[in-house]
Formats: C-alpha cells, structure tokens, sequence
C-alpha cells in the first residue's frame, strides 16, 4: 500500500450508526440512484486509491464545459458505492478520463432531453482479471464487475457533476441503462481485432471506450447463412432508427453474438468489412420521414441521403453475447455526431501488486 | 457500530456570479437573441421579438444561433454580445 506516504483523504465524513443509517444518510441526501448502495468508508477507498496507484487529490480530469475537476478520490468514493472493488477502480478512472475528452461533450450528453447512458466497453486482459462475463446476457447484468462499473459511472455523474434528473439531467424517458451500460467484449470468442484495436490501441493493452448510447434495439435473423444477409438486419435497424428518432450519423454500436459471428468469420469477414457494408446500407432519404410523421421537416430536400455513420469508422463492431442465439442489437448514439465515441488504454499497472506499505 | 462515511460530492461551493447590470429601460436598445437552432425556438423568439420592439421600444433585434445546441454558445457570438444591451437565451426545445 502507498500507506503512510499517501496524503489523508480530504472529504467530509459522518458517522452513522449502522448500514441501515448510511443508506437513509445517502438517499436523504440525493447521493444515489435510488438503489442501496455500500457505504464509502475510509479504508475502502483507499483501497481503489491503493490498487491505482493514484493519491487522492490526483487529477482524473476537468469537464470543459462547466469545468468542473473530478479528483481520483471523489471518484473512488462513488465507485465503492456503486459495489466496485479495488481493481474495478482503474476502468472506471479511465473511462472518466475519456468521457471529459472535449469530443464526448459529457455535458451535453448528460443534460439532454434525449436520455442517453454512457455505455462503457472493456477491452484487453483486464476483462479476465476482474471476471467480466462478454457472453451469457453480455448487455445486462451478466457478471458483477460489469454492473458495478457502469453504476459507477452513473453515481459519480449524480454526485459530482450534479447530473440528477429534473437538475442538470433533463431528460424527457432515459433508459435502464442509466442504471449500468458496460460490458466487455468476448476477444476469445473471436477471430477478430477488439474493438480497442480497431480504434487504435495496442493489441494486448487493456482499454474502455465510452459512448453515449441509446438503449439496445434488438433484432434476430437465424434463418441464412450469408453475412449479407445478416447484416442487413443490422442496417434495417439502424435505418429505423434513422427515421423513428434521429436521422443524423453518428457513431452506432452494433453486437454481434456467437452464431451469428461464426457464420460471418466462416466467410472471411473482418470487421473493417461488416463496417464497409453497413455504412453502404445504413442510409435513408430524408423523404422517408413523411412516412413516419415526420413530413413537416423534410422541406425541400426529400432526395438528400443521410448516412447512419459518417464514415465506416465510426461503426463500434462488439463480439458478445451467448452462444446460442441469432440475436443482435444495435446501439444508436445519443444524438448524430454531436459527441464522439472516445477510446482510452487503462493507463494502471493492473498486473502488479499495489507496493508493500 | 459506528460507521464513518465519505462524501461523495464535490464539496466544492460554486463561485458568487455577478449579474450584469440591468438596463432602465430596453427603449432604443439592442436586444441579441442566442437560439440553441430547436425548431420551438423560432416562434418564441419571433414572438418574443414583436414585443420587444412594440411593447418596449427596442431598436434592434439580433438573432443568432449556436452550432451545437447541446454545446455552449460559439466564442465569435460570445464575442458579439458584448455589444448588445441585453441578451435572450437558454430557451427553446
């Protein structure tokens, strides 16, 4: 441990007299979701401090618009409420650091009527060390490292960005992602480069990227074996998407699960293609919302194409999900390309043992 | 058992602003409008214009409107405030 040579803790404490009196101190004061939550005692968040190698003033980042300063121990102290352990600590500071990249525009994202979550997806031999589960369930509570990171995520928006709803977060529906979106992707249960990879990581590094996602459309085709075929279901639904919310590109997420994937590996397809063919088929003409209602804003330009994605890079292809099942989802973004998904390395020494006091 | 928890928020106090000073009267002046580009904008603005100008006697109406509407105000229209007598914004879905 860094022990005595770490600087205290700075926060304010109060003593309460059990759990039971923690969780009605933190409810009562608007410091969670709502959910219990494990109360942040000195020792446990030193502990993530500890495992991070991170002292508590130091600086995750500053969000640009409200500049707003998020210290490593502040976050510590939501990611032990949200159930996270110390090595679960890292991926939630990596994914802060992302997320107040100026490109992410995490005021924008957290304060829209729009009602997006962050989604947060783990890649690298991380996922192995804490247990993240990238396959039974993959988008909803399949394994506890998962939960409690996007929780984290979450908590630590409430708390020290004041991102509660009716607040900063005006949200008009949101989605149960806002509880949790993380998962990780399952390398070992593909033949292709991570996501992390394809967004410019070393291979063998470990790595979050975040969005701010829409919740999952799920969509099934079990009935072909041409990828062609199967992505198209995919790009149908990004098209829907187009026409029922927002026409604009942006980056999508598209998961992918094991049946489906093996047909698609079986045929010789990387991602970089899936990506080429979905950017080709994910587009609809702007005369397509009068079919939907939405008549009043095509005006004069019926014939102009919008493309779902900007450019076949903006696809985030994810391997997930069973091993049985020719069910797919797609993620849209939040709102076209306003914010930018933004990938990072998880920068903490995680193969180590924190130093000996 | 007494159990000693942390605060989870920033603890941080935001800084005192200081509102600009108010004009008397709005009579010969020149009012700017930021619209974050919604389209409810358009008629609360137009509306909201016509007042100006009959009610209160304002001389000019500025209309401007951010890039991002989810983003702060551009710096040129940041900039262009400065002249105005009054400005209108942070309305509008």
């Amino acid at each position: 441990m860094l022990g005595s040579n770490r600087p205290a803790l700075s926060s304010k404490a109060y003593d309460v007299d059990d759990f039971a009196a923690a969780q009605e101190l933190f409810h009562s004061n608007g410091w969670t979701d709502g959910l219990p939550v494990v109360p942040p005692t000195e020792a446990a968040v030193e502990a993530c401090l500890d495992w991070a190698l991170m002292p508590p003033d130091q600086l995750i980042g500053i969000e640009p618009v409200r500049a707003q300063p998020i210290t490593a121990e502040k976050l510590a102290i939501n990611a032990v409420m949200a159930g996270c352990l110390p090595m679960h600590f890292p991926i939630v500071a990596t994914a802060w650091q992302a997320m107040m990249k100026e490109e992410f525009l995490l005021h924008g994202v957290t304060s829209s009527t729009g009602g997006c979550a962050i989604l947060v997806i783990i890649n690298g031999p991380i996922r192995l060390e804490i247990g993240a589960n990238a396959t039974f369930n993959a988008l909803g509570n399949s394994d506890r490292a998962t939960s409690v990171i996007g929780r984290a995520i979450r908590l630590a928006l409430i708390n020290l960005m004041n991102v509660r709803p009716g607040g900063i977060d005006r949200t008009t529906l949101g989605h149960p992602g806002k509880f949790s979106y993380c998962l990780a992707e399952d390398e070992e249960g593909s033949d292709w480069q991570p996501l992390s990879v394809m967004r410019g990581i070393p291979q063998g590094l470990s790595a979050v990227t975040v969005m701010a996602a829409l919740a999952p459309r799920q969509i099934m085709n079990e009935w072909t074996t041409d990828p062609k075929e199967i992505l198209e279901t995919f790009a149908a639904e990004m098209r829907a998407n187009q026409r029922h919310y927002s026409i604009y590109g942006g980056n999508y997420a598209i998961v992918i699960p094991k049946q489906l994937r093996d047909i698609i590996q079986a045929a010789g397809w990387t991602k970089r293609d899936i990506a080429e063919f979905i950017y080709e088929r994910a587009r609809v003409r702007r005369g397509e919302w009068a079919d939907v209602g939405k008549g009043a804003i095509v005006r004069d330009r019926p014939n102009k194409i919008h493309t779902a994605l900007e450019s076949p890079d903006h696809l985030l292809v994810v391997a997930a999900g069973g091993p049985a099942g020719g069910f797919g989802a797609v993620i849209p973004p939040w709102m076209g390309s306003k914010t930018k998904a933004v990938t990072a390395a998880i920068g903490a020494c995680v193969d180590c043992e924190p130093p000996k006091g | 058992m007494i159990v000693r928890v942390l605060d989870p928020t920033h603890e941080l106090k935001a800084a005192g602003v200081q509102p600009a000073v108010r004009p008397s009267s709005l009579q010969g002046k020149t009012v700017g409008f930021i619209s974050n580009g919604k389209e409810g904008t358009k008629g609360y603005f137009t509306q909201l214009e016509r007042m100006l100008r009959d009610d209160l006697g304002v001389a000019d109406v500025i209309w401007r409107t951010k890039s991002n509407y989810s983003a702060p105000a551009d710096a040129h229209i940041v900039d262009e405030a400065r002249q105005w007598h009054a400005a209108v914004t942070g309305v509008g879905d």
